[in-house]
């Protein structure tokens, strides 16, 4: 803002020196003036006259802004010309500051000096800053739209841009209506001089006129556009100028600004202005209104009498509070500006509303953050206080209920009747009632106040006016004329009834007291002090006829309107009934005439007419009211109802002044009355709740049945009271209480609190009967005034009980009132109280309609504060907001939000992403950051999802290499997504305990737990793993979840051989079958070992972990049995981040374990050296590895065993020696193993809780699925698993299970012989043990896949044998089935083995009986072990599966080797078949027989070719700072030498290898393994030669050899050998 | 242009958990972090944080004041998924242990600008009166699994059953000043 800032004060300055220059050279500039055509009206006033003239230029923009307040969007084109004259100072900046600013400022800045002062002097204030301001101010305002604004933006342009002036000046064209300038360009000079000298005479022009305007005070806003214009004519040719300037003249007009010079700069002597002179002028501008109150005839329009509102009963709400004075002033400005009136009400004052603020904002709230942000930033200072419990904190709380006190006021009792009364009495109380009643009414005074209403009504009617609305239309004034007037009828109608009812009482009251007077008179003693003195009050009887005359007239004079409407309308009514007889009788007589013609014709006919429409009757015009006959009947009325004027006003005053006539003046029987009225007395029960609570004193019967008590009673009271009740007690004498009376009080209000409570009267009766012996006149019992006992009277016991209930006040003035939300009796009565609602019924609350039908019926005053809430129910119902349509739309609002149509939607790349994402498509799950922009999403990142989607049908082989596979896969992920489809739902169950960690319910061995735990030593000597929270897989991320592997110790670790060592061969032990499950005895002597150097170790093993291709190694340890104990560390990562437990359990990844042996080489070459330094170098060999799915540990949360080592075959270079040492004590239990084993602990920190709670969900919902078995089977499974469960609820137990297809079937029927491959059958014919091998052995090639990596941990699926064979994967179960399935047709007895394992956990088996022994073969190694190896990985036995029943294990143990297998015990195994349910022979689900083709040797050949070549090329890649060398010829040996190890099945050829390795390649170091394992894909095969490591050597000349054979089986069952080696050549 | 990098908005979020009412506990300290959808990452500053232990102000607020600062910055290509703050408040009991005194969550206010948020803090309750006592007594209440479940939808069936109890209020301020940054 500074430059503009500047640039202000520049125009300041050189506008002062121009007005300046206007003054002086004034003569001059008239001349040239007068020779420009623009100048019509060239300056002939004085100086002086200037002076004054400026000053109105300087106070001009005031009332300008000011006026134009109310027609801001009226003056909007006008606007622009007004704040114009800044204008051509800012413009002359511009040009100044352009062309000539140099010049200028030279001249200038000597004239400023001189001039300056005696400027100031006189103009204190920069006016043309004044000028502006209306522009600028404008620009603050909220109306931003107005050209203020583009004037403000157009001269900015100005200054800087020539085209923005061309604009400029078009627009100023088009803002002059009417050029009276002829268009042309002055010349030069000419344009210079209206450059600095136009601007004055045109305001001049411009100010005379306002000026006589505000003399005249009158508002001429019409002729200010006019005059407005000028400065934008100006301005206009100014613009041409400055055109000029740009031009080809510039130069010329540049070089006249010298001679100028002179005109521009002049001196004066300062000018001097009385403050007389001043002040009048001022006198003369300002218009300053006078404080002076305004008489009211000058407010109202001529001859017209103020109305006051309020006076005629109308509700005109409060006025807002203002200052007499400043009303005044307002007044008197309004009178002067606006000569309407119309802001004057009917009574004379301002027009007001009662509450200027609207009920909702019309303007949105301006945000002003700044100054928030600074009012918050302010600190306050508060005091500490110390916190004190106050009793209302307590009350909220509510924690200190019976705090709540109701204070019950018992004053005293009245009897209205009593047995006791004597007949004075009662008259008495009819006096004293009537008198009541007389009082009240007299105090409301309602004949009054309707006589008044009628005044003003008639008033109103008489002014015609709407007293709401002053401008309103013709006929709603009629309307409300007609409104009037029924309402005066109706007014009318009450005032004489009230009237009628007054002069009733007075007489009543007059009769009674008469009677009493009479009764007395004649009973000659008094009974009761009452007196009544009737007083006459004067009336002036002129004033009063008058008044009653005039009544009488206005009356008639309305009831003669009224008849006269009435016959009006009467008449009416008569013309058109006499217009239809007349149209009738035309009609008749017509008739009548055609039958005269027709009698004439036929005059036979003539007397049979009858005449039946005869009966129609001439109407009768009413009756024209007469005047006298109304008069009368007014008069008649008034007569009766109303005072006559001659009349005296009578007023009643009852006093109790009477004396009572002592009792021994008294009759006898009235003695014994007053005697029996003193042994009465009385007391009140109060009751709470139906409960007394306490009761008062009792107290004597007066003489006049007036009993005070003058009691209060405090009830404490926890609830809001349902019920309060007082009982009256009347005792007699010692006689017991006799109850009279219950009286009902009302519960107060909450706002009734003690002390503002006032003395409420309850009456009471009592329905008893009472006849007495005295006086009296009893109770409920007729009696007489009359001495002939005519008009009886029965009168009832009845009094009036006189009290107040109210809320007590606590210490600090807070009510104790229960809270409100206890108070649902209290908010009723509430509700009763408005009106309304009673009267329309509690449903009438939810009709608004009907609501605002009985609000508009009952004609409520809107502007009632009192029935404000309700008005504005009625006024939200009714405003048409809550318009219900007929129809129900579901999603009413969809509409609205389509913003877009849907094609456009689908093509939103953005939005496809987003909707695959939400879909859980696998290549979109968890995708992160979908772009923001189309344009930021690659096509590429569909590409994947799209080709997958085509490639549906296709199979690709690229992957798979073989085809068959590539079907399989294909279809298993197929059948994979619709299984995943179908639980979709059930995937994002969770339980409780998923959610909320929570101890569990305590049972007595928990407790003892916990109690022996605190006797526990805390550092025990065999610490064991405890349980660990559960973390349920959600809200992981990568890096959360690692895998710990605890590696304790392994055994029998193969050994090296001296590589030196002359070729030896080792007693060769060929096995036998049956030394296998035996204890076989150690066929090596130990003989062997002496040719180990001493202290050389046998082998140096370490372990090395690699998952997901982290590496993770132990230390090295020594020995064939080392011990590490070590943990290693692993971190997860899930695929795509996604730690869901569906994503968690389909994670393929595998824990490869590897023992190595590392080798130290020395390779110092110089002898000499070995003082100086160490030169060595590290081998590694691999020599065995453990594999273990992750998903199995996933599921089984923590493995903890020992495992068998896979090693390989063939081990050049070590061999499985025995350790003497240990051999010779602990022989019997080490022979019992093989190979070598590993102690490992593997668990996930942090505990994940695998889909457990899923599986037991969905076990309901497996339920549903369809089954094809006999719903009693059914039943009989779920009966005899529910059993199994009770008993050893850790034991698996399956009866049903899935098939492929989603249908439950029974386990039992996967059982069935089927056929093995007959190639395999013809290896060995005679042995049936190598058969059942070989058998076992395919089986185990058959790859394995879990189902819970294949169908997400979902459920398992079982699929029959052909199925198995055709997918060629599967899991445990569908191996077990397959190898039992074949063992049974073998003829052996085989049964399926349901139990745990390690590490697989819940696994099937199968188990075998052998001659005198049982054999447990696990499906997927093909090894088999003995019932009592302890090596065996089956740890628990669950249940057994025969092809015809299912056994249970119920046997004590479950470990096999503590087990009897013998099923046909029926204590030991718990069969599902049994007696009571026989096996029903069910049909077996798997095909009769197993078709195998004959495998295709030529495509296993090939995809052994190109399996070579991807491993090859992978180890390739896996060195890539290294040359690979591969050694051919070892390749070849290689070669040929895997097809013999497939024929031995991987045994006992090593020693005949490893001669023949050594003859043809002697000169080379060899190390390298071959690997076997069943074919599924590559990637299994790249993982396993990965993970020998056997491409880590570094050693510079190392060569590898690498041998892939494939030896197919029927059925396409590959047995893939790698063999990996290398070679380093010996020097 | 589009390749250079993606665009993405800003979220800042400044402010601090500010106070808590927890009538009957005494002694709290409170942990945050924040839970957000796929398409937002941090960028800047700390997404969990732990703060000291307060005890109550001797006034007549009874206030826990914590004023411990969050600021922490994200980015997000997608306003779904829109941080939230979890707050979970702990202190010990009458043996001393830790335990659980609420959880809470709101989300990152909308507007840039101050916001005072006030949070209601509930515990899960247990189960059955038996297990509250030795609940109690063994000081291991129920507490969830992860506190961001407060924040979360999946698993709320699970909840259906369970009883809550609210403790205190808790007033964290956070402050969000968000920009749109197109590149």
């Amino acid at each position: 803002m500074n430059p503009r800032e500047e640039k202000v004060k520049i125009i300041t300055e050189e506008f002062i020196e121009n007005d300046e220059d206007a003054d002086m050279g004034r003569q001059k500039r008239n001349s040239k003036v007068r020779r420009q055509p623009r100048k019509k009206q060239p300056p002939t006033a004085l100086p002086k006259e200037m002076v004054s003239e400026e000053s109105h230029l300087g106070n001009q923009p005031e009332p300008v802004q000011e006026e134009p307040k109310t027609h801001l969007l009226s003056m909007t084109v006008r606007r622009g010309p007004r704040s114009l004259p800044p204008i051509p100072s800012t413009s002359r900046t511009g040009f100044a500051e352009f062309s000539m600013r140099g010049r200028m400022r030279e001249k200038l800045q000597a004239a400023r000096s001189k001039a300056e002062s005696a400027l100031l002097q006189e103009i204190p204030t920069p006016r043309p800053r004044r000028l502006r301001s209306p522009s600028k101010k404008e620009l603050e305002t909220e109306f931003g739209t107005e050209p203020g604004k583009e004037v403000e933006s157009t001269q900015q342009e100005i200054d800087s841009r020539s085209y923005s002036r061309v604009k400029f000046r078009d627009s100023a064209r088009k803002i002059k209506p009417k050029p009276q300038v002829p268009p042309g360009f002055p010349s030069p000079e000419e344009a210079y001089n209206f450059f600095t000298f136009s601007f004055d005479p045109e305001p001049e022009e411009s100010e005379e006129k306002p000026k006589a305007r505000h003399r005249a005070g009158t508002n001429q806003e019409e002729e200010e556009g006019e005059e407005e214009e000028p400065p934008a004519r100006g301005r206009g040719k100014e613009m041409d100028e400055e055109e000029l300037l740009n031009g080809d003249d510039a130069e010329d007009f540049l070089l006249g600004l010298d001679h100028m010079a002179d005109d521009f700069v002049a001196v004066r002597p300062a000018d001097y202005e009385s403050i007389h002179d001043r002040l009048q002028m001022e006198t003369e501008m300002f218009f300053i209104p006078s404080r002076q109150t305004v008489p009211t005839y000058k407010k109202l329009p001529e001859n017209v009498q103020p109305r006051f509102l309020e006076d005629e009963g109308l509700y005109t709400g409060v006025r807002p509070e203002v200052a007499r004075t400043n009303q005044n002033i307002m007044e008197n400005r309004l009178l002067m500006q606006d000569p309407e009136r119309r802001w004057f009400g009917d009574d004379g004052r301002i027009l007001a509303l009662p509450n200027p603020i609207k009920p909702f904002p019309s303007r949105r709230p301006v945000l002003t953050q700044e100054q928030s942000i600074k009012a918050e930033l302010e600190t306050l200072y508060k005091k500490a206080v110390k916190y004190v419990h106050s009793s209302q904190h307590m009350i909220r709380s509510g924690d200190h209920p019976g705090n709540f006190q109701l204070d019950i006021d018992i004053s005293g009792l009245i009897f209205t009747h009593h047995p006791c009364f004597s007949r004075e009495h009662v008259l008495a109380a009819k006096l004293a009632q009537l008198y009541d009643q007389y009082l009240a009414r007299h105090q409301r005074n309602k004949a009054k106040f309707l006589t008044d209403k009628l005044q003003a009504l008639r008033n109103a009617v008489q002014t015609g006016v709407d007293p709401e609305k002053p401008h309103s239309s013709l006929d709603t004034i009629q309307k409300t004329i007609n409104e009037y007037k029924s309402e005066i009828r109706q007014t009318r109608k009450f005032r004489d009834a009230e009237q009628e009812k007054d002069r009733t009482l007075l007489k009543t009251i007059i009769k009674v007291w008469k009677e009493m007077k009479s009764l007395r008179e004649f009973q000659r003693f008094t009974n009761t002090p009452l007196k009544l003195v009737l007083r006459k009050e004067k009336v002036d009887q002129k004033a009063d006829e008058e008044a009653y005359e005039a009544e009488i007239q206005a009356e008639i004079s309305e009831l003669l309107e009224e008849h006269t409407e009435e016959y009006a309308q009467k008449m009416e009514e008569y013309r058109t009934s006499l217009h239809q007889w007349k149209a009738w009788r035309k009609a008749q007589r017509a008739k009548k005439k055609k039958r005269k013609q027709a009698a004439e014709d036929h005059p036979d006919n003539e007397i049979e007419e009858p005449h039946p429409e005869e009966d129609l009757v001439k109407p009768t015009p009413p009756e024209p009211t007469d005047r006298a006959v109304i008069e009368h009947e007014v008069r008649e009325r008034a007569a009766q109802s109303r005072r006559r004027p001659w009349e005296p006003t009578l007023v009643p005053e009852l006093s109790l002044a009477g004396s009572v006539t002592p009792s021994d003046q008294c009759p006898r029987a009235e003695v014994s009355r007053r005697e029996d009225v003193k042994k009465r007395s009385v007391y009140l029960k109060v009751l709470f709740n139906n409960k007394e609570v306490s009761r008062t004193v009792s107290r004597p019967l007066g003489a006049d049945f007036r009993v005070h008590f003058g009691q209060i009673f405090n009830l404490q009271i926890v609830n809001w009271p349902e019920s309060l009740t007082l009982q009256v007690y009347e005792t007699i004498g010692h006689s017991s209480p006799t109850l009279l009376a219950e009286v009902f009080l009302p519960i107060p209000e909450t706002t009734v609190v003690t002390g503002r409570a006032p003395i409420e009267e309850v009456e009471f009766s009592s329905n008893q009967h009472v006849t007495l012996d005295h006086e009296g006149v009893g109770s409920g019992v007729p009696f007489s005034f009359e001495a002939d006992g005519s008009n009886q009277l029965i009168l009832m016991t009845s009094g009036k009980v006189s009290h107040s209930v109210a809320w007590a006040v606590g210490e600090n003035g807070i009510p104790l009132i229960p809270p409100l939300s206890q108070q649902n009796i209290g908010f009723r009565s509430a509700l009763k109280r408005a009106d309304a609602i009673s009267s329309i019924g509690t449903s009438g609350l939810t009709d608004m309609k009907k609501l605002a039908k009985w609000a508009a019926e009952s004609k409520l005053d809107p502007n009632d504060p009192n029935n404000a809430p309700l008005m504005q129910l009625i006024s939200v119902a009714t405003s048409g907001e809550s318009y219900v349509p007929d129809f129900f739309r579901l999603e009413q609002l969809q509409q609205e939000f389509n913003f877009v149509s849907d094609q456009e939607l689908n093509r939103s790349k953005r939005f496809r992403l987003l909707h695959l994402r939400s879909q859980e498509v696998p290549e979109f799950r968890n995708y992160k950051q979908v772009p923001v922009y189309d344009r930021e999403i690659m096509e590429k990142v569909f590409q994947d999802y799209e080709k997958r989607l085509r490639d549906r049908s296709v199979i690709e082989t690229k992957e798979h290499i073989d085809t068959h596979r590539a079907i399989v896969a294909k279809y298993l992920q197929q059948v994979r997504e619709s299984v995943i489809n179908r639980f979709l739902i059930a995937k994002q169950y969770f339980l409780l305990a998923d959610m909320i960690v929570e101890e569990e319910v305590p049972n007595i061995s928990i407790l003892g737990l916990s109690l022996f735990k605190l006797a526990e030593q805390k550092r025990p000597l065999r610490p064991r793993r405890k349980g660990r929270k559960k973390v349920t897989a959600q809200n992981l991320s990568d890096g959360d979840i690692k895998l710990l592997v605890n590696i304790v110790r392994a055994y029998d670790i193969p050994v090296r051989k001296l590589a030196m060592s002359k070729f030896q061969q080792p007693s060769k032990s060929s096995r036998m079958f049956s030394e296998k499950r035996a204890a076989s005895p150690s066929t090596h002597s130990p003989t062997h070992n002496a040719d180990y150097p001493l202290g050389q170790v046998l082998v140096r093993p370490f372990v090395e972990v690699s998952f997901q291709r982290t590496v993770c190694h132990t230390t090295t340890a020594e020995g064939p049995n080392p011990s590490w104990n070590e943990e290693l560390e692993l971190p997860f990562k899930a695929p795509n981040g996604d730690y869901s437990t569906a994503s968690l359990q389909s994670v393929k990844d595998i824990v490869f374990i590897n023992i190595f042996d590392e080798v130290l080489h020395d390779v110092l070459e110089d002898d000499r050296e070995r003082g100086s330094g160490i030169h060595t170098r590290i081998e590694r060999h691999w020599l065995g590895c453990v594999k273990i799915p992750f998903s199995t540990i996933y599921f089984q949360a923590r493995i903890d065993g020992t495992f068998k080592i896979d090693i390989p075959p063939v081990l050049l270079g070590y061999n499985k020696e025995r350790n003497m040492i240990l051999e010779r004590g602990f022989d019997s239990v080490r022979s019992l193993s093989e190979g070598s084993y590993i102690t490992l602990f593997i668990t996930i920190e942090p505990q994940l809780v695998p889909g457990e709670s899923i599986r037991e969900k969905m076990s309901n919902m497996l339920k549903k699925f369809e089954s094809q078995e006999d719903e009693k089977l059914l039943q009989a499974t779920e009966k005899f698993q529910a059993e199994c469960a009770l008993k050893f609820p850790n034991r698996q137990c399956l009866t049903t299970v899935i098939d492929i297809s989603g249908k439950t079937v029974f386990i039992t029927r996967y059982l069935k012989p089927l056929n093995p491959p007959q190639e395999l059958l013809n290896v060995y014919p005679n042995n049936l043990q190598a058969t059942a091998e070989l058998v076992a052995r395919y089986v185990s090639l058959i790859p394995f896949l879990p189902d819970t990596v294949s169908f997400g941990g979902i459920c398992d699926l079982w699929s029959t044998s052909d199925q198995f064979l055709d997918l060629l994967a599967g899991d445990e179960e569908e191996h077990a089935v397959l190898l039992c399935n074949y063992f049974l047709s073998l003829g052996k007895k085989a049964w399926l083995l349901m139990g745990n394992a390690i590490p697989e956990g819940p696994t099937a088996y199968v188990l075998t009986w052998e001659q005198g022994h049982y054999l447990i073969w696990n499906p997927c190694s093909g090894h088999f072990y003995g019932q009592f190896d302890t090596f065996c990985p089956l740890k628990n036995v669950g249940c057994l599966i025969g092809p015809d029943n299912i056994w249970f294990n119920i046997q004590r143990y479950d470990s096999p080797l503590r087990i009897n297998f013998d099923v046909t015990k029926p204590k030991l195994w718990k069969s599902f078949f049994s007696r009571s349910l026989p096996y029903p022979g069910l049909s077996s689900v798997q095909p009769e027989e197993l078709i195998y083709q004959r495998s295709d040797k030529a495509a296993a050949a090939e995809l052994q070719d190109r399996i070579e070549k991807i491993l090859k090329e992978k180890i390739m890649d896996w060195r890539p700072r290294h040359l690979t060398r591969w050694n051919r010829y070892c390749t070849s040996t290689l070669r040929h030498f895997l097809p013999l190890l497939e024929k031995s099945q991987g045994e006992d050829v090593e020693d005949d290898h490893r001669a023949e390795l050594l003859k043809q390649l002697g000169d080379y170091r060899f190390s390298g393994f071959p690997l076997h394992m069943p074919y599924s894909e590559v990637k299994p095969l790249i993982d396993a030669v990965y993970s020998t490591g056997v491409h880590n050597i570094n050693v510079p000349n190392v060569e590898f050899a690498l041998a892939v054979y494939i030896h197919p089986y029927p059925k396409n069952v590959l047995s893939v050998w790698i063999y990996v080696a290398s070679l380093i050549r010996n020097r | 242009m589009a390749t250079a990098s993606p665009s993405v908005f800003l979220l800042m979020v400044n402010g601090q958990v500010e106070s808590a009412q927890f009538p009957e506990y005494d002694d709290l300290y409170c942990k945050y972090c924040f839970v957000y959808g796929q398409d937002w990452a941090p960028t800047a500053g700390l997404e969990e944080g732990i703060s000291q232990i307060t005890s109550k102000s001797q006034d007549v607020r009874q206030a826990l004041v914590w004023n411990f600062p969050i600021d922490v910055t994200f980015k997000s290509t997608n306003p779904y998924g829109w941080p939230q703050i979890v707050l979970s408040v702990y202190g010990p009991d009458v043996f001393g242990n830790d335990v659980v005194r609420g959880y809470g969550a709101v989300h990152v206010p909308f507007s840039p600008g101050r916001h005072k948020r006030t949070i209601p803090m509930f515990v899960p309750e247990s189960t059955s009166k038996l297990q509250k006592f030795t609940s109690w007594f063994m000081g291991r209440r129920p507490e969830y699994t992860d506190p961001k479940v407060v924040a979360q939808g999946e698993g709320r069936e699970a909840l259906q059953k369970a009883v809550f109890s609210v403790h205190g209020l808790t007033s964290p301020r956070p402050l969000a000043l968000g920009h749109i940054k197109g590149t």
